[in-house]
C-alpha cells in the first residue's frame, strides 16, 4: 500500500497539450519606468505573488482536507471547493496579503498625504537635532 | 462578489487555476481601491502644483495632464501594476481554457444539434484592420483569431475574463449591461414591442439573451466579426436554453435588408472600431431599421475633467483600446445626426450604476453612456 502510493507521488507526466492558444497580445506593450529592467522585475514580483497565493490557497486545501481526517490524494486537493464562509475567510486573506506586498506604494501615497509628515528627511534631522 | 455563475460552456478551473483567479481578482481590487485613488492624490499633492508653479496654471486638458502624469512615480507604479494585472488575468483564464479545449468545441458542437437559435459563419468575411492591428484590451488572438477547428477559445476566455476584469460588475452570467439596456428600453418606449431585435458586435452573445429574455416573442439576432467568439455565443445561448440568431457579419455592412428590425442596439462595441468603422455602424443601424425603430448604443465612461479623461484613457494607451481616446471627445449625438436620424430624435444618456471602490478601475465617476436615436 505504501509503496503502490510512493509510485503515484512521483512526478506526474504532463501531457502534451493538443492545442496550444497563444500568450501574448499583439500590440506594443508602453515602458514605464526609466530602466526596462523595473518594469521585467515588477512583472516577475507580481506573477511571484500570484504563485504564492496558490500555493497558499492550495495549503489551506490540504490542510483543511487534513483537519477532516481524510487519505489524502491530489485528486482530493483538485476537486476540492471551498465553501461560501471559507471562500469569504480566503478573500480577506488575500486581501491582507496583498496590503503587506504592496505596502511600498501606500508608504508613498501616506507620504504624500498624511498629515504631519516630514517634507524630507531634512525636516526629522532638524527635529531630533533640537 | 459573488463567484461566476458557470454554464455547461464555461471552463472549469482545476483548484490552483480558480486560486490564480483569485488572485487576479483580489490583486485588481487592491488596485482599484486602494492604489489608483493615489494617482488623483499624487496629482493634486505634487503634479498638478510643480505644472502651475512652471506654467501659472493648471494643465488645460488631458494631454497636458498626460504629459506629466506619466513621469510621476506613484502614477508609474500603478500604471505598470494595473498592465500586469491585466495579462495575468488573461493568462490565468488562457491555462483553463487550454487544458479543456477540445472537450469544449465537442460540447459547442453537440449544443448545436438541435438548437433554437441559429449559427450562421462567413469565412469568407474580411477581419477589419481595427481588430488585426492590435489584440483589443490584451486579450492573445483578439476575438478574431482561431487556433483550432471548429475554435470557440476566444468566447470562453472572453466570458471568464470579463468578469474577472470588472470584478464581478457585469453580474453572474456577464448580463448587467444587457439589463441595463432592456430596463433603459422598456421605460424610455414603454408599451412597445419589438419583433426584431439585433445586437451589434455581440461576442459571446451576453447582452443578447437579454434581449431575447426580455421580448421573448421577437426574433433576436446578434452579429460579430469574430468566428470563434460566434460558435462560444451560440452553443452559450443553446446551454442557457434561449432562442438568439447569431451570424459572422460586420456591424458596418450588413446582409439584412432596409428596414428590417424594430430595435438595433450594441453593448460597449464603439469604441473598439474606427473612425470611419463608427460612422459607418451608425448609418448601416438606420438603414437596417424599420421607419419608427429605436437605436440603442451603450457605450463606457470617459470622464468629464481633464484628469478622469486621462485616467479613464488609461486603457488607450495601456490595454489595446486605442479607438477609446478617439471617444474621449467626440459628438456621439452629432456622429447620429450626421448618420441620418432627425434633429431632435437622437439624445445622448447617461447612466451611473451602483458599483464599489474595488470595481472602478480608474476613476470614482462612473456612468454609461447611452446613445438613443429613432428613425
Amino acid at each position: 500500500m505504501a509503496k503502490a502510493r510512493k509510485k503515484k507521488t512521483g512526478a506526474r507526466p504532463v501531457a502534451a497539450l493538443p492545442v496550444r492558444l497563444p500568450r501574448v497580445a499583439k500590440g506594443r506593450k508602453p515602458q514605464y519606468f526609466a530602466d526596462p529592467a523595473v518594469d521585467k522585475l515588477l512583472s516577475i514580483t507580481l506573477t511571484l505573488a500570484g504563485e504564492l497565493a496558490v500555493t497558499r490557497d492550495r495549503l489551506d486545501a490540504v490542510e483543511r482536507l487534513l483537519g477532516q481526517r481524510r487519505i489524502l490524494t491530489p485528486e482530493d486537493v483538485d476537486s476540492f471547493e471551498p465553501s461560501a464562509a471559507v471562500a469569504k475567510q480566503r478573500d480577506a486573506r488575500r486581501a491582507a496579503y496583498l496590503d503587506r506586498i504592496l505596502r511600498v506604494v501606500q508608504t508613498e501615497l501616506e507620504e504624500m498625504t498624511g498629515a504631519d509628515m516630514p517634507k524630507s528627511n531634512d525636516d526629522v534631522i532638524a527635529a531630533v537635532s533640537e | 462578489m459573488g463567484r461566476f455563475t458557470p454554464h455547461s460552456m464555461v471552463p472549469q478551473p482545476s483548484h490552483d487555476e480558480a486560486a490564480m483567479q483569485d488572485f487576479v481578482k483580489s490583486l485588481r481590487a487592491h488596485l482599484a481601491s486602494k492604489v489608483m485613488p493615489g494617482a488623483y492624490a499624487a496629482y493634486h499633492a505634487r503634479v498638478e502644483p510643480a505644472f502651475r508653479a512652471q506654467h501659472g496654471r493648471a494643465p488645460k486638458d488631458q494631454h497636458e495632464v498626460r504629459k506629466v502624469m506619466e513621469a510621476d512615480p506613484y502614477y508609474q507604479f500603478w500604471s505598470a501594476m494595473q498592465r500586469r494585472s491585466q495579462e495575468m488575468m488573461w493568462d490565468t483564464v488562457i491555462d483553463s481554457t487550454e487544458r479543456q479545449l477540445p472537450g469544449l468545441v465537442d460540447r459547442a458542437r453537440k449544443l448545436g444539434r438541435k438548437p433554437k437559435g441559429s449559427l450562421r459563419m462567413n469565412p469568407k468575411l474580411p477581419i477589419p484592420r481595427y481588430h488585426t492591428a492590435a489584440d483589443i484590451h490584451l486579450q492573445p488572438g483578439g476575438y478574431h483569431g482561431e487556433f483550432t477547428e471548429d475554435d470557440v477559445a476566444a468566447g470562453a476566455i472572453y466570458d471568464v475574463g470579463v468578469h474577472l476584469y470588472l470584478n464581478g460588475a457585469l453580474g453572474p452570467e456577464n448580463n448587467a449591461m444587457g439589463l441595463l439596456l432592456t430596463g433603459y428600453f422598456r421605460e424610455r418606449f414603454a408599451g412597445r414591442t419589438p419583433s426584431a431585435i439585433l445586437d451589434m458586435g455581440c461576442a459571446i452573445g451576453n447582452s443578447t439573451l437579454e434581449w431575447a429574455r426580455a421580448f421573448p416573442k421577437a426574433k433576436v439576432h446578434g452579429i460579430d466579426v469574430g468566428a470563434p467568439v460566434l460558435r462560444y455565443a451560440h452553443a452559450r445561448a443553446e446551454a442557457l436554453r434561449t432562442a438568439a440568431h447569431f451570424s459572422q457579419q460586420n456591424a458596418e455592412c450588413t446582409d439584412f435588408a432596409d428596414g428590417s428590425f424594430d430595435l438595433v442596439v450594441s453593448h460597449i462595441v464603439l469604441h473598439e472600431t474606427s473612425r470611419s468603422a463608427l460612422t459607418n455602424i451608425l448609418r448601416e443601424s438606420r438603414r437596417i431599421l424599420k421607419p419608427g425603430g429605436v437605436m440603442l448604443h451603450l457605450e463606457i465612461p470617459r470622464g468629464s475633467a481633464p484628469l478622469e479623461k486621462f485616467m479613464y484613457n488609461w486603457e488607450t494607451y495601456n490595454n489595446n483600446e486605442t479607438f477609446a481616446g478617439f471617444m474621449t471627445d467626440i459628438d456621439l449625438a452629432g456622429e447620429a445626426r450626421k448618420a441620418g436620424f432627425a434633429e431632435g430624435k437622437v439624445t445622448l444618456d447617461t447612466y451611473a450604476p451602483r458599483m464599489t471602490s474595488e470595481q472602478k478601475n480608474y476613476s470614482d465617476e462612473f456612468a454609461w453612456k447611452i446613445l438613443v436615436a429613432e428613425k
